[in-house]
């Protein structure tokens, strides 16, 4: 490394204030030319914003931001693009019915008579960029048909291709499997070492900072809180920055043993929504008292068979019994009769309706019940708000009303009004799809314990999870799944991460393991 | 069975290219702000609102390009208006679409009344229409010779803006840049192109193309103003952008298809059936369409889902 | 009491912007009238009196004012679980045609029972005219928004040829006029005030609307209704009969503008024509949209509009202004109230992103 390091991002006193929130408290630092730069934080920490004021999409409230010495006045991102900035979102800026090469230099499209597309070029310049690079990708390949990896793939050469020198990538793991994120650190490392580039990265998985970075920043509730060399710190010290207090997972302990079959399925069948077979040929079955864990990468079809078992999405072909009874054709108001509750992996989108307030979401699946209405009709206002009280007590729904509208609500209280609903209804089955997407650490530790009191309780559980460390701890067994096939079979203690990733990229199958070999699909 | 007959005459291919093309016109327009991700319901008003500053200023000037010009101009204002409200303050477009057609329904009545003193329909010998074209060379051609001659200027203007639409939306950066702030807008405003300049410039568009189908209405044929003359032309074409998803062919096809109800309608008149009864045909037919396109994506996706089983089905099989 | 003040309070930016939408539509109105070469002032002025200055006018306005909160209702109704119910025009004419009807058919019979009949074809009527949307929305997915525009114009076609001079229902002894018969007298509902437009059709009305309110706001109904309209998908996840509620809330709506149809009729035309309604779904649909369906803003916003629709015909009548100026105050109150919050949104943002940073400031120093 050079003697002087020249800077090339400075915040100076960036402050950025939302309705309600400051997201970043008067934050300056300093990244260096050539450096990774981690910036860890929980969620809602400020990490996302502050790199989004640096690329330009809000105006911070106050301060200034430098970029290779230019100050930012505009804050709009052709502003910030045009000085080298260049930034992978969380969720893809992608525009899906247009292929490879089209979203790759959109807004700087080669023209051909100055007023026309020349798509050609454009395949042809992709092409160059990403055998410069060494980033495979097809051009000509429909964005919206690719896997969520190739997908960062284009984002990154996005960026390149407006000539970045600094890349920002916010929480690039998080979709990814372990052997992605190998990939993706490699690439990184290669940019940063041939090209002199300087990445920030935005994570919440403090081994990947370990991995990945030279420096590392921490954010807490919108300041941050520390920035230190990765090598003069461990793990440990970055969790006690980022939540200022230590934190230990304690084990949560499991009693009972697993009884009657709950939920039985044979040879499933399940569309998605193009008519595509997401789910082909799944067994399985899940025991009283008992959590059967799927893990899978995102799009290999759990979504499809959540959806399935619950009633929401029409089964092919195949046979399902749910406690029981034959769900076959059922819609999600007769399986929830059969005895299952369900929380859905997107919960914005389905599992409450906004803009009611904490109250009318959590009675919701009640509220014909005698002891809230009379003849199921005339609501009995006062014993359902008695009945929200007690709920928003017993899940421990903090700093909100029960008449708050739920859209005000943070995600983990959002969560914990979804958790508090389906597990008062007292079903002997649950489904769970990613209980703790984008919840903070107190809360997720508040879920888990009651997930594993249900189980203790003799209730059948089938988890799905992309979060692998969620799926190990709290999983009875665990199933591998792959391109909507089960790829494997597993008690938590007998594999270990690394080992069940092959598993889920279809690398290898329970068929082909070492031990007992043959069998070919 | 004579009569039934009588009615496919070439007169009626040719009233078919001569009602459709208003609607071909706004629909064109539409199909703007739809790939731009704007509902645009307020496209009856834009008509209305062309076809009144079309008559008045042909009227006024003694000249039928300045009648369309001036339709041309009001057409901007009103897209920019429109996407004021709706991209600028976020109002609600149906709100804003059903208010501009209230609007534009009041003003032309009023003005209609202010200025030239008349009640329901404006027609004066000094309006001027637009200019008929003839091709000599076509009349030695049977059947579609006589079709495609002699119709109205904006008839063949009206069959290049479908293509020009088309190579705008998918030959040029501009066209791309519409599309994506309509499908993804953050992933356009993230590549440094305001998504909000690109939902101004599709409302200004289709504020230009309802103002020529306006004048079309208003000076192509009939060479005058009626109240309420859009007659829910606008609502046609919003169908049309739906059932042809907003692809040029496609939604001329579909356009095309309601100018030839429509021109049915008329012919059916003539054999005695009920105008008010024909009159209901492209509006049966639309609701028809739009349940044929929506049943068949669906059967589409189930067919495809079928496939897919009986091709894993034998390789399980095998 | 207390509760009153402090939802008052909570939607007192919403009443000012609401207040200076009005008056602004009114100057902008007044301005277009001095251009054309009238007399703001005088036209405002018999406005004024159009709808004051007797009993009779008074009545109008009123009688007016419920058709405006009725569509509005039907509309809410609705809008609540999630449909958009722009078809509430053609509901109209078919139940108003129904009705009649079935009045004309009953002549001689008593009113007892040939009222809850009358009653009973409107709302079936305006019902199924309305449940066709509802069941291709909902079964199918075709966008309701459109098929109910599409299904008026059928409508409205239909009852012309039905009613017009040579139509089927025509009545023979009016002549060129066309309409049906009228309806026997002993059906027509009773004048409150006299020679107005205003009938009993005002009771009627209260006890629809305060089933709606029970309905909406009292039973697990209306919670089931009102989360189905906020999110379709959590209402069929959380095993709500989803697709019921909202095909019987659009058939309520269809119901309900079928009833204004039929109150037209009995309540001061007496025959039906083709000409029973000016678009005035239209006008009740919007006024309950810019008021987010709030029950007291329709009904407050509904006396507005009539205010200025029925004074705007005895404007046109005593100065010759157009009466259409009222459509064109009536759009320009729309456009203001629709940017209402994205306008006052734009300005409380600005202001509290200079409040945050001078405040920030300060903490520096």
């Amino acid at each position: 490394m050079e003697d002087k390091q020249d800077i090339i991002v400075r915040f100076d006193n960036v402050s950025m204030q939302f309705p309600g929130v400051l997201a970043n408290d008067n934050v300056s630092l300093e990244i260096k030319r050539g450096e990774v730069f981690a910036l860890v934080g929980e969620n809602g920490a400020g990490k996302s914003t502050l790199m989004n004021i640096l690329y330009g999409l809000h105006r911070p409230t106050d301060g200034n931001v430098y970029v290779n010495g230019n100050r930012l006045e505009k804050f709009r991102p052709m502003e910030s693009i045009s000085l080298g900035v260049g930034m992978v979102h969380q969720h893809f800026m992608l525009v899906p019915s247009f292929t490879v090469a089209q979203n790759i230099v959109l807004s700087r499209e080669p023209r051909k008579l100055k007023f026309f597309y020349d798509l050609k070029k454009a395949d042809m310049q992709v092409r160059k960029l990403s055998e410069d690079y060494g980033l495979a990708v097809n051009p000509d390949a429909v964005v919206g048909e690719l896997s969520v990896g190739i997908q960062q793939r284009v984002e990154i050469l996005k960026t390149l291709y407006r000539g970045a020198e600094v890349l920002v990538l916010d929480e690039p793991t998080a979709v990814l499997t372990p052997q992605e994120t190998e990939e993706l650190f490699s690439v990184i490392r290669k940019i940063v070492k041939e090209k002199n580039m300087t990445v920030i990265i935005i994570t919440h998985k403090l081994y990947e900072v370990m991995a990945i970075s030279d420096r590392v920043g921490v954010m807490r509730r919108g300041k941050l809180v520390g920035v230190e060399n990765t090598a003069d710190v461990n793990e440990r010290m970055l969790a006690s920055m980022m939540v200022g207090r230590e934190v230990i997972f304690d084990s949560i302990e499991k009693t009972g043993s697993p009884e009657d079959v709950m939920i039985e399925a044979d040879d499933l069948y399940v569309a998605d929504n193009r008519g595509l077979m997401a789910v082909k040929g799944i067994s399985l079955n899940v025991k009283a008292g008992e959590i059967l864990g799927i893990a899978a990468i995102e799009g290999n079809g759990q979504s499809e068979l959540v959806e399935a078992l619950t009633g929401m999405r029409p089964i092919e072909k195949g046979k399902l019994f749910i406690n029981g009874k034959d769900a076959v054709g059922k819609g999600p108001r007769d399986v929830r009769k059969m005895g299952l509750a369900h929380i859905p992996e997107d919960r914005m989108s389905t599992g409450v309706a906004l803009p009611s307030s904490v109250t009318d979401n959590m009675i919701i699946g009640k509220e014909r019940k005698r002891e809230f209405a009379v003849k199921g009709i005339h609501l009995k206002k006062a014993s359902i708000v008695r009945y929200a009280e007690e709920l928003s007590a017993k899940f421990d729904l903090r700093g909100a009303g029960t008449d708050t509208r739920v859209d005000s609500l943070s995600g983990g209280n959002m969560q914990k009004v979804v958790v508090a609903r389906e597990f008062s209804l007292d079903t002997p089955v649950l489904v769970i799809a990613q209980p703790t997407r984008g919840v903070d650490v107190g809360a997720i530790e508040f879920i888990h314990k009651q997930i594993i009191e249900k189980r203790n309780s003799g209730c059948a559980i089938l988890l799905v999870s992309a979060d692998l460390d969620e799926v190990f701890r709290l999983s009875d067994r665990i199933i591998t799944m792959y391109e909507g096939k089960i790829t494997g079979q597993f008690r938590p203690d007998e594999i270990d991460k690394m080992e069940i990733s092959y598993y889920m990229t279809g690398d290898r199958t329970r068929e082909n393991r070492p031990v007992q070999q043959g069998g070919t699909q | 069975m004579d009569s039934i007959l009588e009615v496919f005459n070439i007169g009626l291919f040719q009233n078919t290219l001569r009602t459709a093309t208003p609607v071909i016109l706004a629909a064109m327009g539409g199909l703007m702000t739809e790939q731009a991700g704007i509902m645009n319901i307020g496209m009856d008003g834009m008509i209305l609102a062309g076809a009144f500053v079309a008559v008045a200023f042909s009227f006024a000037m003694s000249s039928a390009a300045t009648g369309v010009i001036a339709a041309v101009l009001c057409g901007i204002l009103i897209g920019l208006f429109f996407a004021l409200f709706v991209v600028k303050f976020r109002s609600d477009e149906f709100i804003i679409g059903m208010a501009l057609n209230t609007f534009a329904g009041g003003l032309t009545v009023y003005l209609l009344r202010s200025i030239f003193g008349v009640k329901g329909t404006f027609s004066s010998e000094g309006i001027v229409a637009l200019p008929v074209v003839h091709i000599d060379f076509l009349d030695s051609i049977p059947l579609i010779g006589p079709l495609l001659n002699d119709n109205s200027i904006f008839v063949y203007v009206t069959w290049l803006l479908v293509f020009a639409s088309w190579v705008f939306l998918y030959r040029t950066p501009c066209g791309f840049w519409m599309r994506a702030a309509g499908e993804h807008p953050r992933s356009l405003e993230t590549a440094g192109i305001s998504p909000e300049k690109m939902k101004f410039l599709a409302s200004i568009l289709c504020g230009i193309l309802c103002g020529f189908a306006g004048a079309h209405l208003s000076l192509g044929y009939l060479t005058m103003f009626t109240e309420g003359m859009s007659n829910s032309r606008g609502f046609i074409a919003f169908a049309c952008v739906i059932f042809g998803m907003a692809n040029p062919p496609k939604v001329f096809l579909a356009a095309l298809l309601f100018g030839f109800l429509d021109a049915l309608g008329l012919r059916l008149q003539s054999v005695g059936i009920p105008s008010d009864l024909t009159s209901t045909l492209p509006y049966i037919a639309t609701v028809l369409m739009l349940v044929y396109v929506v049943v068949a994506t669906k059967n589409k996706t189930k067919k495809a889902a079928r496939k897919q089983l009986e091709i894993s089905e034998g390789l399980f099989n095998k | 009491m207390n509760k009153i003040s402090e939802s008052l309070k909570k939607n007192r930016t919403y009443l000012i912007s609401l207040i200076l939408s009005i008056m602004a539509a009114l100057i902008i109105g007044g301005i277009l009238m001095a251009v054309t070469g009238f007399d703001p002032f005088e036209g405002y002025g018999a406005m004024l009196n159009g709808v004051f200055g007797s009993a009779r006018v008074f009545g109008n306005t009123l009688a007016k004012m419920l058709t405006l909160c009725l569509t509005g209702l039907a509309m809410t109704v609705g809008a609540k679980a999630g449909l958009f119910n722009v078809g509430g025009e053609g509901q109209l004419f078919l139940g108003g045609l129904a009705a009649t009807m079935t009045g004309v058919a009953l002549h001689g019979v008593s009113p007892a029972f040939a009222l809850p009949l009358a009653f009973l074809a409107a709302a079936v009527t305006g019902g199924i005219y309305a449940w066709i949307p509802a069941v291709l929305k909902v079964k199918l997915n075709v966008s309701e928004v459109i098929t109910t525009i599409m299904l008026n114009s059928v409508a409205i076609y239909v009852c012309t040829y039905l009613v017009n001079s040579s139509g089927p229902l025509a009545t023979d002894d009016h002549g060129i006029l066309g309409g049906t018969d009228a309806i026997p007298e002993a059906f027509r509902f009773a004048q409150i005030i006299p020679r107005s437009n205003l009938s009993t059709a005002i009771i009627y009305s209260a006890v629809i609307a305060f089933i709606c309110w029970y309905l909406m706001q009292k039973t697990s109904i209306g919670l089931e209704m009102k989360v189905t309209g906020e999110n379709e998908r959590f209402s069929f996840f959380a095993g709500l009969p989803k697709e019921k509620i909202m095909i019987w809330s659009m058939v309520a709506s269809g119901a309900i503008c079928g009833l204004v149809g039929m109150f037209e009729v009995y309540g001061y035309q007496f025959r039906f024509q083709d000409s029973i309604s000016n678009e005035f779904y239209y006008d009740g649909m919007l006024v309950a949209m810019i008021m987010n369906y709030n029950p007291i803003g329709i009904i407050i916003m509904s006396f507005f509009f009539a205010v200025i629709d029925i004074g705007a015909g005895a404007m046109e009548f005593s100065t010759g202004v157009s009466g259409e100026i009222s459509d064109i105050i009536f759009a320009i109150i729309i456009f203001l109230m629709a940017a209402e919050s994205g306008i006052t949104k734009a300005v409380t943002d600005r202001l509290s992103q200079r409040r945050a940073r001078q405040k920030l400031r300060k903490g520096d120093l």
